[in-house]
């Protein structure tokens, strides 16, 4: 990018600072960012002289889309504020949605309970203690109606945040309630979580069915929904990389995590006989903005890059629509204390700055209290604010991508790239993502990135205020949220009312056609379509999963 | 003090699939030269099954859903009933509010990790204070 003449008078010039520099002294701390990329005192043109602006970086909604997906970016629209949101019952989660939507928030997400991840009913007394204390919980057909009450699905998009294993039965939950709502699903926007790896190395599986069939469930949402267009403007996956990079991984990993794990589902479903461009328009993304401020803008940025040269190069996209990198972001809760919780407004704060300032199209901000309860009315505004401070108050969005062409930003989004490559290259050595789960590799990952995670904070190496620098006492927010204890009883009256309203004979013969559907392999949705519009509930149909593929206990490494 | 390893069981009751707190905790166990009997989910008849036929000096149990009241409750009624609840030094760590934990104490648990706690006072809280 800039003249031989030039440069070497640069050369020059940083050689004699370099002898003003040799002669002061460095603070004792390692110049290396989270994922250990070690970072010079200083960058200049010398560091980005190879690079061609038009071919490397280029403009907005132009290919390698380095500055951004959409040509117009942020002065054409912002991005979604969609807060991560769930807990006791449908109906109180339905108002928590209606007082963030008064309050500014432009998308929804379902957190929902650990039985509706695992398809578990809540008569299941080993996990009845459970209902409603993590996220919403979602067991039946009715809870989707008290969920979404008065809330205008046609307008305005919602994310379903469950996995691979609850993907069929909880969706179709909702598309059926959407359809007999009167609304069109082939209009219907939102997103489904929909992420193998989100539930087996991320979270850890209580009673799902194994890899390879989870890897087969995930597959056949995207081909029921996209390819098959039953909901062509649906997000049918989101490849979750925030999920294992709150288990510990760094921001290379995670890239390397969520790619790898697209690519197997993209030869999925290549070979069911469709082509890249038939589906993979859709694919959408959810990464971490954690603390290293510049890596992760490198990072969004390196991703967009990558992910644009796979679709070209592997996969011989055509469609220029079908090349762009969307991702939703969400900070990172794991660079959160309970320890003076008021501190994590200011740590949020600038990990949101880090997901827009790397163009994201989506956004959740955590609470102040997340590292202790799921969020009060009052920590979850002051999250929505803070977003919205960004949005109207700063003008960080006047201009897109405003970093580029910093030699910094440009060599680091360059040093991310290289590196996911390799890290993409490691896992694909361990086979298609199942394999790489099954035979344990990836859980040795996680176990590694976590122990070194861990003895980085023992050690001081990392810091965390109030953990191991200026400690405080554990001391929690004067107001911890409790979730409704009587949510268990409200849920198996639900479970109990439908059960009297449905017709069993006519249920029992669709669940049998679900049985054969299993044992053949088959794609899932237009039988799960039947069932639970029929009124069957989440574990209903998990349990014949069980029946017919058994289940699993990942090879965790300790 | 006898020469026998302390020995730990380290178990996740219910269905919440938030591990990874179990498991650096249970590395540091076996770091710290204890036997670790990894349970992983367990409901409560298993956590008391495993604790006695493992004979073990501490039950620590992950619980991450905001649900401690409930299985804590359970397992140590199930302890006392069975007549074995002095035999175990019951530890809990997790997402557990500050305000909880006067009440798990009262009722029979040895001491709760919440978050931001560092494994090397977990396991100094074992050598100390284990029933031998």
């Amino acid at each position: 990018m800039f003249d031989k003449n030039y440069l070497e008078k640069v050369r020059e010039e940083k050689e004699k600072w370099e002898k003003l520099y040799e002669s002061l002294k460095e603070r004792d701390v390692k110049f290396v960012t989270d994922s250990e990329i070690p970072i010079k005192n200083l960058y200049t043109p010398l560091d980005i002289k190879d690079k061609d602006y038009v071919s490397d970086i280029s403009f907005p909604g132009v290919p390698p889309y380095t500055r951004g997906v959409y040509p117009s970016m942020y002065r054409g629209r912002l991005w979604t504020m969609r807060l991560f949101s769930g807990h006791g019952t449908p109906e109180e989660t339905n108002k928590r949605w209606k007082f963030l939507y008064e309050n500014g928030e432009t998308g929804f997400s379902a957190a929902v309970d650990a039985l509706t991840f695992n398809g578990i009913d809540p008569t299941n007394k080993d996990a009845a203690a459970e209902v409603g204390t993590s996220g919403v919980p979602l067991y039946c057909i009715d809870s989707l109606f008290a969920l979404t009450e008065d809330i205008p699905i046609d307008k305005i998009s919602v994310a379903l945040v469950v996995e691979p294993f609850t993907t069929a039965p909880v969706c179709s939950m909702y598309f059926n309630m959407a359809q007999m709502r009167g609304y069109d699903i082939k209009q219907l926007m939102g997103t489904t979580q929909n992420d193998i790896l989100t539930m087996t190395v991320g979270y850890i599986p209580y009673k799902n069915s194994p890899p390879n069939h989870i890897l087969r469930l995930a597959c056949d949402f995207i081909e029921w929904t996209v390819a098959q267009k039953n909901v062509p403007k649906w997000h049918p996956i989101n490849f979750t990389g925030y999920n294992y990079r709150e288990g510990g991984i760094d921001a290379v990993q995670e890239l390397g995590f969520v790619f790898a794990s697209a690519c197997s589902h993209i030869d999925n479903l290549i070979e069911r006989g469709w082509k890249a461009d038939d589906f993979v328009g859709r694919l959408a993304f959810h990464l971490s903005a954690h603390k290293d401020f510049f890596e992760e803008i490198a990072k969004f940025r390196a991703a967009r890059r990558i992910w644009y040269k796979l679709m070209k190069d592997k996969y011989e996209v055509k469609d220029p629509r079908n090349l762009g990198f969307r991702f939703h972001v969400q900070t990172a809760g794991s660079s959160l204390t309970a320890q003076s919780p008021k501190i994590n407004i200011v740590r949020t704060a600038i990990q949101a700055l880090e997901a827009n300032l790397g163009g994201c199209q989506s956004l959740h901000t955590n609470s102040y209290d997340e590292a202790i309860c799921l969020p009060s009315e009052e920590a979850v505004l002051v999250a929505l604010r803070t977003q919205q401070v960004i949005s109207d108050e700063t003008k960080i969005h006047n201009t897109i991508d405003p970093f580029a062409g910093s030699y910094f930003i440009e060599w680091l989004t360059d040093e991310v790239e290289d590196r996911v490559w390799k890290y993409i290259d490691k896992i694909q050595k361990a086979g298609t993502i199942d394999k790489a789960l099954s035979s344990g590799f990836l859980y040795k990952e996680m176990r590694d990135a976590f122990h070194k995670r861990r003895m980085r904070l023992e050690s001081g190496d990392e810091i965390m205020l109030g953990i191991n620098k200026y400690p405080v006492p554990y001391d929690t927010v004067t107001d911890v949220f409790r979730t409704n204890k009587e949510a268990i009883n409200i849920e198996v009256r639900r479970i109990e009312k439908l059960k009297a309203r449905r017709d069993n004979a006519k249920l029992e013969k669709i669940l049998d056609k679900l049985r054969n559907v299993c044992e053949k392999e088959e794609n899932v949705m237009p039988t799960v379509m039947e069932a639970t519009k029929e009124g069957a509930t989440v574990g209903e149909v998990c349990n014949i999963y069980r029946e017919i593929w058994g289940t699993w206990d990942p090879p965790l490494a300790i | 003090m006898s020469e026998k390893k302390i020995r730990v069981l380290m178990s996740k009751p219910g269905i919440d699939g938030h591990w990874r707190g179990g498991i650096v905790v249970s590395r540091a166990i076996r770091d710290a030269g204890m036997e670790l009997i990894f349970g992983g989910f367990q409901n409560v008849e298993q956590i008391v099954e495993s604790a006695i036929q493992e004979d073990v000096d501490v039950i620590g149990l992950s619980i991450h859903s905001g649900a401690h009241f409930a299985y804590t409750q359970q397992i140590i009624d199930l302890l006392k009933e069975r007549g074995v609840l002095d035999n175990f030094m019951i530890l809990l760590g997790g997402i557990v509010p500050a305000q909880d934990f006067s009440k798990l104490k009262e009722m029979g648990v040895a001491n709760i990790y919440g978050p931001g706690s560092m494994t090397r006072d977990i396991i100094e809280f074992i050598r100390e204070n284990v029933k031998r």
